[in-house]
């Protein structure tokens, strides 16, 4: 190693760990990124208010317009939903009697509510879902038996059903629509 | 957890009247560098290793098995966890050889969307690397600026499909969502922001002297070795082997795409030494920016999807797909039995040949080295282990 | 010292004057390692993780105290309560006894270290000499601490850590030597007494030789405190905490302790040595005035030391780590020439050089100085500038990002 080379890597060195104090010390004065979650947020936020709609959170079911089609239970690849539905002459339908999904198997994958005709199954923006005990992992949805809903083909009119079937239909709006449309239920 | 099956030779030699004798550390499955769960048997005379004999299976998840379970549709979230740290490139593996298999054709924009998907997740997978790599060295500093500019990242997919790790966003036929309103402009927005960033980086660490020592001329691997052991992707541009799939065997709108492939020159040290493998992702970096802005500028519009039936069954036959994910050629091995559920699926994939040839590299590194060397070849276990 | 003592007493005192000295410096050291020492120990911990996390566009400590102060305190509370683990064959006696050793060897040079002013626990004639062999003994504790743990990694880190610490004693003491001859004392005092308050008083610049010799022992002394980019031995990545692996709760405290102190030590030394001490302006003004001069040289004297603790610092999170064989190149090859360059050049220049032109000298040395550091401030902003801090940057993240209303 000659002269040359021995006093270029000592003007080398200083030079670029000079540069490198310069980078590290302009980001002393740079805000920071981080973000004080979950007790020193800015007022009035809540994180999961920020999340996108698309965000894939803890499942969520309406029950209200759940058709009963069973096709979210048929998509899912971990079989974590679990539904029971008989056909009833006297109800006038499908009744519900069972409508699981164990959230400790749930991978968050969507592939359930891209089938949905209604969009009554979900994902909400809550990802705040630990619990101290497995089995209250597994969120029931049917208290009592319900009839299933039926899409109305005029459209529907029921006032209380009417705003959580167009949140479903806005739901699975935002999946792509395949060429020559889309085959739900 | 002990030796069993490693048949490991002490070597005691008698130096006159001291005997000197190898000593066999165990760079355990848990150890700081995050790479995954790997494990390194070292065999080291002090602080010069004679040898490093790599131990995988930790993170062995049956993914492939998993396939015949689940069916085709079932399978595309698996994708996502063989490699979780650049995951587009994986759905993409799978949605490929699933649609070369029935025939189906992706639409232009779904294309365009795939690879928008692909190169932030490259730019993604190349931050982690290069922070990672930066970390083990020693300086911790570029590992955090790293991981900030990823979450900008994890952000921008957020909206478009709602996950930051495993995103499961392609189908087979398509993607599943398409670019929300207003989701050009921001991802330009942090394309403009994120290029200058990738100079500072540079100026921070790459070309730091002791950074440079530390890589430069350490475990240089031959082009010919480099083929020979089968390395691909950064690892080996970095020898100087120009080879990128996307260039070569082009698939998806990479013809209608410009960017250049950067390769290893051996500029501030041996050909294909670690800094090599180093500065090839930095570049790599660079034109995966190149890449979005063309896409972003060239979309076309229409569908994302193509129609493809809720029960796939494609005709019995296999295919291999490779494509090009952050970690180099990643072949997808497919076979069709004509059911709804695919018969086998093999994924062949970068890190596998590049751990099996540390055993070669280690001879006469030091044991700092060896970290660099890891580093470099950028191992994760998932993809190692599936 | 002894002339605080004598001016206590008038007369003579009920107890012989030597159990009076002994009393007063135990009293004083006991003052200065529990109220000083570890204390700024503590505190230096937390100005280190304050400043890591903004390098890091992060925060750091933030909860326990106003702004995290009382994280130390905390970290140090929790430390006690640990469980005390002696690994099952290490060698017990030994591996007890290395953490005293080593913050043995660390706490008593703050006998010899000035504070600023008269305020020192012993003005040892050989002062400078006593500091560093004193600061030595640390090699024995890690040694000790390395074989004992009966742990191949740690075994590997107490060697890499003797090895350089030993190693850069040479450059360290070959830099204090051209100091040594200009001051012509050993003694810490003179060497201030020789220095005033203005800058280009300072032994940094008396000549280029000194300046060099400044860098020189910095670097030297970096190493020998294990800071990055010499922190091979504590190598996280590959070898947890080096020596240390093994220990845990307060005998790990004092490790850490130990290594945070010495960043004191170095700066202490570093400004005793090449920036003037504790002088101020119009001391000659207050020498009647002790309560209100002393504790402005004092308050001057930390200050300056303490600024080598935050460059010490910055050093650590911005550098990577030098290798083993690379660090003993570089000890060897470069810093122990330049050491004895200096040397010699410090020693032609005091012989040779004439005297008429000391002040030029100094005079540009500072001018010099003064240049390269608005040079690296503008360095600075054009790092702030090249990054186009957008909106992006100065927002709440998840605010920025919120794309639709639900």
């Amino acid at each position: 190693m000659g002269v040359r080379d021995y006093l270029r890597n000592i003007t080398d060195a200083i030079w670029t760990i000079g540069d490198g104090m310069a980078v590290t010390a302009s980001h002393m004065v740079r805000k920071p990124y981080t973000v004080q979650y979950p007790d020193r947020l800015p007022d009035g936020v809540r994180v999961q208010d920020t999340l996108p709609f698309r965000y894939r959170g803890i499942l969520e079911v309406d029950l209200e317009i759940c058709t009963a089609c069973l096709a979210c239970e048929r998509a899912c690849p971990i079989d974590c939903i679990v539904i029971e539905a008989k056909k009833d002459k006297a109800a006038g339908g499908l009744v519900m009697t069972r409508f699981d999904i164990d959230m400790a198997k749930c991978m968050y994958c969507g592939l359930c509510s891209e089938p949905c005709p209604t969009g009554a199954i979900h994902h909400t923006p809550e990802f705040e879902g630990a619990d101290y005990s497995l089995e209250s992992l597994v969120r029931k949805f049917v208290k009592e038996p319900v009839l299933a809903y039926k899409p109305k083909k005029t459209g529907e009119t029921d006032p209380e059903i009417l705003p959580i079937l167009e949140r479903g239909m806005r739901y699975i709006g935002e999946f792509a629509e395949p060429e020559g449309g889309a085959e739900r239920g | 957890m002990g030796l069993a099956g490693f048949e490991v030779e002490v070597q005691r030699e008698t130096d006159g009247v001291l005997a000197t004798e190898d000593m066999t550390l165990s760079m355990g499955p848990q150890h700081p560098s995050t790479h995954g769960v790997l494990r390194f048997v070292v065999r080291a005379d002090g602080e010069v290793m004679k040898e490093a004999i790599p131990d995988i299976g930790y993170l062995h998840r049956s993914i492939e098995k998993i396939a015949e379970k689940v069916g085709w549709h079932g399978f595309m979230p698996y994708t996502d966890r063989v490699d979780y740290v650049a995951a587009m490139p994986c759905n993409q593996g799978w949605a490929m050889a699933a649609e070369r298999l029935a025939g189906i054709e992706v639409p232009k924009r779904g294309e365009y969307c795939r690879v928008i998907a692909t190169e932030f997740s490259r730019i993604h997978s190349h931050l982690l690397s290069v922070g990672s790599m930066a970390m083990d060295i020693g300086a911790t500093t570029p590992f955090t600026h790293a991981i900030r500019e990823r979450e900008y990242i994890n952000d921008l997919i957020e909206e478009v499909c709602g996950a930051r790790l495993t995103f499961n966003y392609m189908r087979i036929g398509g993607v599943a969502w398409d670019l929300p309103p207003a989701w050009r402009e921001k991802a330009l927005a942090y394309i403009d922001r994120f290029e200058p960033l990738i100079d500072e980086y540079d100026r921070l660490i790459s070309y730091n002297k002791i950074y440079v020592e530390r890589l430069a001329g350490v475990a240089p691997i031959t082009p010919e070795d480099a083929i020979a052991w089968n390395l691909v992707g950064p690892n080996l541009r970095g020898s100087g082997v120009r080879f990128d799939v996307r260039r070569d065997e082009p698939y998806s709108v990479y013809p209608e795409l410009e960017f250049d492939v950067p390769v290893g020159r051996g500029e501030l040290g041996t050909l294909g030494d670690c800094f090599d493998r180093y500065i090839v992702r930095m570049r790599e970096m660079r034109e995966s920016c190149r890449i979005i802005r063309q896409c972003l500028r060239q979309l076309p519009g229409g569908a994302v999807l193509a129609k493809v039936p809720r029960n796939f069954k494609p005709p019995a036959g296999d295919c291999y797909v490779r494509v090009e994910s952050a970690r180099g050629d990643m072949g997808w091995y497919v076979v069709s039995d004509g059911t709804s559920f695919p018969y086998r699926v093999k994924i062949r994939t970068g890190s596998f040949a590049a751990i099996s040839m540390i055993q070669k590299l280690s001879k006469n590194l030091m044991i700092a080295d060896l970290i660099a060397v890891i580093a470099s070849l950028d191992l994760v276990a998932p993809e190692i282990d599936r | 010292m002894q002339q605080l003592v004598d001016s206590l007493f008038s007369g003579p005192p009920p107890v012989p004057l030597w159990l009076c000295y002994l009393a007063a410096m135990l009293l004083f050291g006991g003052i200065v390692v529990f109220g000083f020492v570890l204390p700024m120990a503590g505190t230096t911990t937390w100005v280190e993780r304050r400043i890591a996390g903004r390098i890091q566009s992060r925060l750091g400590p933030n909860r326990t105290g106003p702004a995290g102060f009382l994280q130390w305190l905390a970290d140090g509370i929790k430390s006690v309560l640990k469980e005390d683990i002696v690994p099952t064959h290490a060698d017990a006696r030994l591996f007890k006894l290395a953490p005293y050793v080593v913050m043995s060897g660390f706490v008593l040079a703050f006998v010899a270290i000035p504070f600023g002013g008269p305020l020192i626990i012993a003005d040892l004639n050989v002062g400078i000499l006593y500091v560093t062999a004193v600061t030595s003994l640390v090699v024995v504790g890690i040694l000790m601490a390395g074989w004992s743990s009966n742990n191949k990694w740690s075994l590997l880190g107490g060697i890499r850590s003797a090895a350089q610490i030993v190693s850069y004693e040479i450059p360290a003491g070959l830099s204090i030597f051209p100091i040594v001859m200009l001051t012509g004392a050993l003694s810490m005092q003179s060497i201030i007494a020789g220095q005033g308050w203005q800058p280009w008083s300072w032994n940094l610049f008396y000549s280029p030789f000194t300046f060099v010799a400044f860098f020189v022992f910095f670097v030297s002394a970096l190493a020998e405190g294990n800071r990055t980019p010499f922190d091979l031995p504590e190598a996280e990545s590959e070898l947890v905490m080096g020596a240390f692996t093994e220990y845990s709760g307060i005998r790990n405290l004092l490790f850490f302790m130990a290594e945070w102190g010495n960043l004191y030590v170095i700066g202490a030394i570093v400004t005793t040595l090449f920036l003037g001490g504790g002088h101020i302006p119009g001391e000659a003004r207050l020498a009647d005035a002790p309560l209100l001069r002393v504790p402005l040289q004092f308050v001057a004297f930390f200050l300056k030391s303490y600024l080598w603790v935050i460059v010490a610092i910055w050093l650590r999170w911005t550098l990577p780590r030098i290798r083993v064989d690379q660090m003993m190149v570089m000890c060897w090859k470069y810093l122990v020439p330049i050491a004895f360059v200096n040397l010699i050049g410090t020693a032609l220049w005091m012989v040779f050089f004439p005297p008429a032109l000391e002040p030029v000298v100094r005079a540009l040395l500072t001018a010099a100085t003064v240049l390269l550091l608005v040079g690296f401030v503008r360095r600075i902003r054009f790092h702030l500038r090249h990054a186009r801090l957008r909106r992006m940057d100065l927002s709440f993240n998840p605010l920025s990002t919120a794309s639709v209303p639900r």
